[in-house]
């Protein structure tokens, strides 16, 4: 009772509404459907995967009419082993894979996406992988992520992209 | 100091709410406007300020995304602040200051009907003394409004989602690029103290302040629109700012309302409507923090 | 309609001001910081807000009772609000200090009554030890 109060404690808690843009929307409803797709910039032609409904380099906006799909497979270009921290609301127990995968027919990566299937020792820049299907897919993403319509990505066996074709996607 | 005027402005449509759109989507089409208006590109832009709240988007960096609404390649000059867009106006006013660049963007945005505004705002509000006691928008309201002996308000303001880009141009590129630009005559911003025990809430020590800064009362005002959400905070405005007739908010799209009240008495110079118009914003619980700019022709 | 709740658990240090604010209301004792000129503030500030000096390092004990300074009447309180039913927001200038400190009182108050803490059984050291004001 004779110490001296020095810290307090405050838990703060906001509920806020997931609310799915049409874009966003119309990219889940592929997704359920087993199709990555991503809008096609008019004047720049690069694919955007998830789309954004524009293009950040041009600034223009793009729609259904710039919708193109991309392959399921493509080219690991980074990766981190994952050692999960046991925060509060931590949900994962043991080392896992998240990877940056430039897909056959996209300008950019995709982040955060789970690979298995391999050795995490063997898991390796450059390598080749391919979609498993079949996870939950939500109603739709917030913009990024592919919807939890992919469970995982596996090495595909092709053998791997030598480095000059996805230097520029490394980060 | 040189002289920086506001050359253009746009806004999405007044009142959305439940917007579909992510918040960068809805600012595409206004920046395009306020540089089409003018017929310059983003390229023409030398310094970008960006306003918002990641509290309203319920993320971190919230704000980051939106920047792919500016064409930001090559990789351009720019600063955020997690404020109202008229304080990323007043940043962009002070780099136009240094010379060295003539065109500047300011613009905010924000979807409030994600969250409930009301204790988003109250958690903002200092943590020890009053964020537990989860003191929403209204109560200070009517707090304020008993403090000035006028009739307590009985709803919480209507926040709306909206977006609005400001741009700023100086000497000559002004003059080059509308043929009335609003000459920015003065521009303040000044705090009161936050805790609402120290402070009179009868009067706006800082925005009569900031006003006599900006230089409200040397000459006639036209046309003033200020960040009031309630009749009460019109009235402790109009007696700060020594006016007898101002426009207030009809719904508050946070962090967007200062911008649009600053872009809109602007706009009343650029179209010939005014030539003395001033406008204001507000930050902070009962008119804590005032920021009032003066625009002439 | 899907939602999502972000949280955040925070641990407030609070230093030798808050912190022995917090400490006297878990001692059941309202405590007040003096500025240099003698204005006594309460809840106390760090610094003067008229100065922005610092404000004495001792503070000083006031009463746990005095005036309402101002007030409003909340008659359909929120869910987090302090009082489930309604209650009045009051500006409470207690025996001893020279600004207010802003809680809940119980039912209506106003200007001029005299109230006084209505301390909360357990107190850990917070601004909700003082559970509400009540009209003496």
């Amino acid at each position: 009772m004779s110490e001296p109060v020095q810290f307090v404690s405050q838990k703060v808690d906001l509920d806020y509404k997931v609310v799915t843009s049409p874009v966003a929307r119309r990219f889940a409803e592929l997704m359920r459907a087993g199709r990555i797709t991503g809008h096609k910039c008019p004047v720049c032609g690069r694919v955007y995967v998830p789309p954004k409904g524009f293009c950040p380099l041009d600034a223009v906006i793009t729609d259904e009419s710039n919708e193109v799909e991309v392959r399921d497979a493509g080219t690991l270009t980074s990766f981190t082993v994952i050692t999960p921290i046991q925060y509060q609301g931590q949900e994962e127990k043991e080392e896992y894979v998240l990877a940056n995968i430039l897909l056959d027919g996209a300008s950019g990566t995709v982040g955060q996406q789970r690979v298995e299937g391999i050795p995490h020792k063997d898991v390796r820049m450059g390598m080749r992988v391919k979609a498993v299907w079949g996870g939950d897919a939500d109603e739709g993403s917030r913009g990024w992520g592919l919807t939890g319509a992919i469970k995982h990505w596996e090495p595909s066996g092709e053998p791997d992209e030598p480095r000059e074709k996805y230097q520029d996607h490394v980060l | 100091m040189r002289d920086v005027a506001i050359v253009s402005f746009a806004q999405s449509t007044p009142g959305l709410t439940d917007v579909e759109e992510t918040e960068t989507q809805l600012l595409f089409p206004v920046i395009n406007e306020a540089l089409d208006g003018i017929g310059i590109t983003r390229k023409d832009i030398g310094f970008t300020c960006s306003a918002s709240c990641d509290y309203l988007a319920g993320a971190p960096f919230a704000f980051v995304q939106t920047l792919e609404a500016t064409g930001a390649w090559p990789p351009i000059s720019e600063s955020h602040v997690e404020m109202d867009g008229a304080w990323a106006l007043y940043e962009a006013w002070v780099r136009l200051q240094h010379g060295d660049v003539d065109v500047a963007l300011a613009f905010s945005s924000g979807i409030c009907s994600r969250a409930d505004i009301s204790e988003v705002l109250a958690i903002e509000l200092d943590p020890y003394y009053l964020a537990p006691l989860w003191l929403d928008p209204l109560s200070l309201g009517r707090l304020q409004a008993e403090a000035v002996g006028q009739e307590p308000p009985t709803e919480q303001p209507k926040y709306t989602d909206a977006a609005a880009a400001v741009i700023l141009a100086a000497g000559d590129r002004a003059r080059e690029l509308v043929g009335r630009p609003a000459w920015i005559s003065g521009i303040d911003h000044r705090t009161d103290a936050h805790y609402p025990g120290v402070r009179d809430l009868s009067k706006s020590a800082s925005a009569r302040i900031a006003g006599e800064q900006a230089g409200v009362d040397k000459a006639p005002v036209d046309v003033a629109y200020v960040s009031a959400q309630y009749p009460h905070e019109a009235l402790i405005l109009m007696d700060a700012l020594g006016l007898k007739h101002v426009f207030g908010l009809a719904t508050n799209p946070l962090m967007v309302s200062g911008l649009i009240q600053i872009g809109t008495a602007a706009d009343a110079v650029i179209k010939g409507d005014a030539s003395r118009s001033v406008g204001h914003a507000t930050a902070g619980p009962c008119l804590q923090q005032n920021l009032v700019a003066v625009m002439e022709s | 309609m899907a939602t999502f709740t972000l949280e955040f658990p925070y641990r407030r240090s609070l230093g030798p001001v808050v912190g022995g604010f917090f400490t006297g209301l878990r001692d059941g004792k309202v405590l007040a910081s003096r500025t240099k000129d003698g204005r006594v503030l309460c809840p106390p500030l760090e610094y003067d807000p008229e100065t922005g000096e610092s404000v004495e390092p001792e503070l000083i004990e006031v009463a746990a009772e005095g005036v309402v300074e101002l007030a409003t009447y909340i008659d359909a309180p929120m869910q987090k609000h302090p009082l489930p039913e309604p209650f009045s927001w009051a500006l409470v200038k207690l025996d001893g200090a020279d600004t207010s400190l802003l809680h809940a009182a119980r039912g209506r108050v106003a200007k001029g009554d005299r109230v006084k803490i209505r301390w909360r059984e357990e107190r850990t050291g917070n601004i909700t030890d003082i559970e509400c004001f009540e009209a003496v």
